[in-house]
């Protein structure tokens, strides 16, 4: 899956398009060449670590933040030169920076009041938003009296109730506690599909990310690595970068020392690894596994490695083995199921199918 | 009910003590003398003041003055404040020690400085000349206009930094989700950013209005006997007309409006935060 650089729908599909879009702080490049596009009605989320650019690309596109070159074009509108405020651009704040002067329902009402809607017009429009998000018994309360959940439902009801062409969500989830992230993340992901709102979410957080969106565009240093959908990115992820930050793997680095007919076959410290690949020999490459396509029954014709166990986590639904960590490599495997057949200590033999090998070249 | 001794309130204690021996039990005394008559409790001394048109007019130009001294002071402080909240490192410690440092300067050294601008040869009257703006020098000292520039100088600390602490605190997403929501940069200012800062404001417009209400040394220094404000009548009352009933009755009504203004200001505090 090398050299996959297509972040591209075909042009039918682009709604939103970031043409080219540069930017620097202080002379330092936090983005250059960001070029991005969205369909009409996705859901893409922007999947990065602290300081990857995504939070600076969505206040670019939001008009919070002026991108030093480069177009934001959305619906076939150039906003480049337009104000935050005529972008008709929603934004769902990490904070959900609720007014803490102004009732729930004011709040709700507030981008309507700002459009010139009189308070009678406004109210029906409201009501319908509050209730939307099941918030309409609270719609005279102060906001501060509001859960974390409750504020990220006035938030989203906020930002709905002006139709917007296009909904910007900052870590929505991230002040939430665990369990109610992932209910709010199943309603919200609902609500938009039902009202067909393009939306995209900034996360650092890579379950949230799969959860919610259609496509992921996972950003490094500035740049767009993988723009793909979930199951893409975990299963052919394009990058060393990507494959560590979309899951866990098994990880091996080494040598290609021999090509034959698209088949590398690798030598690592613990034996030669096969994997689909024409790179050819001499090539240092990481390698990596997922943990669960790892069997401690190998049949012949797998990749096999032999493995001594360092930890054996029982979580429930699955059992995670570790193996003891050498140099860089690291070894993870999952199991279905509660496991008692294995222990600390113990030596096992590792198999995974050749095709399930991902292979990176790595800089010497 | 059980009566129970909060501990921490115990630390209040000493300040309290202090106050009622050094401050409230003294007021009380001077104010008891504003009602002192020779047969018993009266209220001449009040009726007396009150029906002076001397004094209506004293009393008026007191509350104009600091009133329009909040009102410049505020006018300078509120932008500053921003500025300030923006500010970082050295920029900041610039805001601050320029708002800090001529506090400890004494208003008895500002004063005579200000008569180097403000007198007729004085620097502002030469350059508006030289400039060709003005033929003959323009009276300023000893003007109310020079008290109240004056008195906004030396009170503009007490105004900018309760506004300062509330504009810091302000989350910064506020103005830009309301911009975010289609609201222009003045109906963000009118319907967020200046309500948010409203506290601090009042706060600010309270400290500023209490010392220019009170104030003596400034108008003293500036306007001089040509003007008297409620102070300056009061000090006149004690030291040259040894009256004391007039000076308390006087005292009296200088901090009924202070109680009046502390009083208000809070209530409006109360209602702006109510709803947060």
């Amino acid at each position: 899956m090398q050299g996959q650089a297509s972040h591209l729908p075909p042009n039918e599909h682009r709604y939103l398009d970031v043409i080219g879009v540069a930017k620097s702080f202080k002379g330092a490049a936090i983005m250059d060449q960001m070029n991005f596009r969205v369909a009409k009605g996705e859901l893409v989320s922007l999947l990065g670590p602290s300081g990857c650019g995504k939070t600076t690309l969505l206040r670019i596109i939001a008009g919070l933040l002026q991108a030093d070159t480069g177009d934001i074009v959305l619906g076939g509108r150039n906003l480049s030169s337009l104000p935050a405020h005529k972008r008709n651009i929603s934004v769902v704040f990490q904070n959900y920076a609720l007014f803490p002067h102004l009732t729930v329902a004011e709040n709700v009402a507030f981008g309507l009041r700002a459009r010139g809607t009189s308070k009678a017009d406004a109210a029906r429009p409201v009501a319908d938003a509050l209730a939307l998000v099941r918030m309409d018994a609270f719609a005279d309360r102060p906001v501060s009296a509001l859960s974390g959940g409750q504020q990220q439902r006035v938030a989203v009801a906020r930002a709905l109730v002006v139709s917007p062409d296009l909904l910007l969500l900052d870590e929505p989830f991230s002040a939430l506690d665990r369990k109610l992230r992932e209910t709010m993340q199943i309603e919200l992901k609902a609500l938009l599909r039902n009202r067909g709102i393009t939306a995209i979410f900034v996360t650092h957080d890579q379950d949230e990310a799969m959860g919610v969106s259609d496509r992921i565009a996972v950003m490094n240093k500035g740049k767009i690595e993988q723009f793909a959908e979930p199951s893409t990115l975990y299963a052919q992820p394009a990058s060393p970068f990507v494959m560590d930050f979309v899951g866990l793997s098994t990880r091996l680095s080494g040598r290609v020392t021999e090509q034959a007919g698209g088949i590398a076959t690798v030598t690592t410290n613990v034996g030669p690894v096969r994997a689909r690949s024409g790179l050819a020999a001499g090539t240092p490459v990481l390698l990596g596994v997922r943990p669960e396509l790892i069997t401690p029954d190998p049949t012949a014709e797998m990749n096999q490695i032999s493995v001594q166990l360092d930890d054996v986590m029982t979580l429930g639904s699955k059992t995670v083995l570790h193996g003891a960590t050498t140099d860089d490599d690291n070894f993870l495997c999952e199991l279905s199921g509660i496991r008692t057949d294995y222990k600390r200590g113990q030596t096992v033999t590792w198999g995974w199918a050749v095709d399930d090998t991902l292979i990176h070249a790595v800089p010497a | 009910m059980i009566m129970r001794l909060d501990r921490i309130g115990l630390l209040a204690v000493p300040g309290l003590a202090f106050l009622a021996v050094i401050y409230a039990l003294p007021l009380v005394l001077l104010l008891f003398k504003s009602v002192q008559g020779v047969d018993g409790l009266t209220l001449i001394t009040y009726i007396d003041f009150f029906g002076d048109e001397f004094n209506q007019v004293v009393l008026w130009r007191t509350l104009r003055v600091a009133l329009l001294t909040t009102l410049l002071a505020l006018a300078i402080a509120y932008p500053t404040a921003f500025a300030m909240a923006r500010a970082k490192g050295i920029w900041l410690n610039v805001f601050l020690v320029a708002l800090v440092l001529p506090m400890s300067l004494g208003v008895i050294v500002k004063a005579f400085a200000w008569s180097i601008l403000f007198r007729s040869n004085g620097f502002l009257n030469t350059s508006l000349q030289s400039l060709g703006i003005t033929d003959e020098p323009i009276r300023m000292l000893f003007t109310e206009t020079a008290l109240i520039i004056g008195a906004a100088n030396v009170f503009l600390p007490f105004m900018v930094l309760p506004i300062y602490t509330v504009v810091r605190q302000l989350n910064r997403n506020l103005p830009e989700a309301a911009s975010s929501l289609g609201a222009t940069p003045w109906f963000r200012f009118t319907r967020v950013t200046l309500p948010l800062t409203l506290p601090g404001v009042v706060a600010g417009s309270a400290f500023t209005f209490s010392l220019a209400i009170s104030m003596y040394v400034i108008p003293s220094l500036i306007v001089g006997e040509r003007q008297q404000t409620l102070s300056m009548l009061i000090a006149r009352s004690f030291l040259y007309l040894r009256n004391e009933p007039l000076g308390s009755t006087i005292s009296a009504v200088l901090l009924a409006i202070a109680i009046f203004v502390v009083l208000f200001s809070s209530w409006l505090a109360g209602r702006l935060g109510a709803r947060k």
